[in-house]
């Protein structure tokens, strides 16, 4: 497990015992994490926003929802997120219009992260992972699952989107997400 | 049942990514329940698609947040009362660390518990619920057991403003060829809402999207398993509440 991880289990375990303190610190690590998936997912700056507020507050009511056992706090929390922010995005009924507007945004691609963000190092780290391993990946199993995961699109909506049959969808999503795994694995193990 | 592993695979992968929908959203339900949990290749596969998930969060920038949102957060700290809850702590623990699978029927998703193995499936829903029912204005109903029914076998609804939560941490389990069945009524006229579910280990977790201001009563009951029932089983146990 890397020092950061272990670092956020500690501080998983103060904010169990009501440490604001505690809080703050997992606010600062990973509120703009949080803030640029959300925005990502749902292209709206106000629903990305509360997506991340709901998310935190989450957190600091039920702490123990997060178990230790089960991998680190990092994918536990920002899956959390996006999972809040693709209900977001379905609820409000506002694919269309985020379609619109995902053309305008960044894609998840090389680019650096947002100037102004003070990140810690460790998640840059992650990041740069995170992406080198999106880049290893065929065009259509990463156009897939992106259109998945920050679409907040259905299978069955991607293959009508691309005019491919939904079998076609998931063997891309599956090849892609067995690739990232490996590819993961291996950094974290380096 | 002999399963085809590949198949399962693809499964997995799209509910991790949420992309599931129709019958392949039935299918994984069946398969987190029948399946992964006695099945150390396929837990692994999920728990591995799972923490992906999360870091694929990581492939997007970061984007600073206003300076107003922590405040704001520490002011609904503030307000989130710590003492003096309506629930029993413990039982909350226990329904967060047994949680293992969601199985999304229509509005209605139901969390069975019990393998810890599965607990991050769906932590997130698990955390969803606890933190509601624990949310400032959250006004959790005792259901109160009905005529044989155990009386240390309570379940608690909560109702959201457009949705209800059903937990229990020691349901008992229905009889044999029988499950349980959820309704919702409205002067005296009852309907069936969702699948029939039964407990694990005791645990359950109901999430469903409707508008509880529309009913003024829920009442579960015990049904023979099969082809959705038309009226409510008097004769089973049974617990019921008013909205």
């Amino acid at each position: 497990m890397r020092e950061d991880d272990t670092y956020d289990l500690e501080l998983h375990r103060r904010l169990s015992s009501r440490d604001r303190s505690a809080f703050d610190e997992l606010f600062r690590r990973y509120g703009a994490s949080a803030h640029g998936v959300a925005l990502r997912v749902t292209a709206q700056e106000l629903i990305a926003q509360e997506v991340v507020q709901d998310a935190f507050m989450a957190l600091w009511r039920a702490p123990e929802a997060f178990d230790p056992a089960r991998g680190a706090f990092r994918s536990f929390f920002l899956s959390l997120v996006h999972h809040r922010a693709v209900d977001a995005v379905r609820r409000e009924e506002r694919l269309r219009k985020r379609a619109e507007r995902a053309a305008n945004l960044e894609p998840a691609s090389d680019e650096d992260p947002a100037e102004g963000v003070v990140e810690h190092a460790y998640l840059n780290v992650r990041r740069k992972e995170v992406r080198d391993a999106l880049g290893i990946l065929p065009a259509e199993q990463r156009q897939a699952l992106e259109m998945a995961y920050f679409g907040g699109m259905t299978q069955k909506r991607i293959a009508e989107e691309l005019g491919i049959p939904i079998g076609t969808v998931k063997t891309r999503t599956l090849a892609a997400m067995r690739k990232l795994r490996a590819a993961l694995d291996e950094s974290e193990n380096e | 049942m002999i399963e085809d592993h590949e198949r399962i695979d693809e499964l997995l992968a799209g509910y991790a990514l949420l992309a599931l929908s129709g019958d392949d959203a039935d299918e994984v339900d069946r398969l987190l329940t029948d399946h992964v949990p006695g099945c150390a290749r396929c837990r692994e596969t999920l728990a591995g698609f799972q923490a992906l998930s999360g870091d694929l969060a990581l492939a997007t920038s970061p984007a600073p947040l206003p300076e107003t949102v922590l405040p704001r957060l520490h002011r609904s700290i503030e307000e989130t009362p710590v003492a003096g809850r309506r629930l029993r702590r413990g039982a909350l623990v226990a329904l967060a660390a047994s949680v293992v699978a969601v199985a999304a029927m229509g509005g209605l998703s139901l969390v069975l518990g019990g393998r810890l193995s599965e607990a991050e499936t769906r932590a997130g829903t698990a955390l969803e619920i606890l933190s509601l029912m624990r949310s400032p204005g959250a006004e959790p109903v005792s259901l109160e057991p009905r005529g044989e029914t155990p009386p240390s076998s309570g379940l608690v609804e909560v109702s959201g403003v457009q949705t209800l939560y059903l937990a229990s941490d020691n349901c008992p389990p229905p009889s044999e060829g029988h499950a349980y069945q959820l309704w919702l009524g409205a002067d005296g006229e009852w309907i069936p809402v969702g699948q029939m579910f039964a407990p694990d280990n005791g645990v359950v977790l109901l999430e469903l999207e409707v508008d509880t201001s529309a009913y003024d009563g829920i009442w579960i009951t015990e049904e023979l398993i099969g082809p959705p029932p038309e009226t409510p089983n008097t004769s089973g146990w049974a617990w019921s509440a008013s909205l």
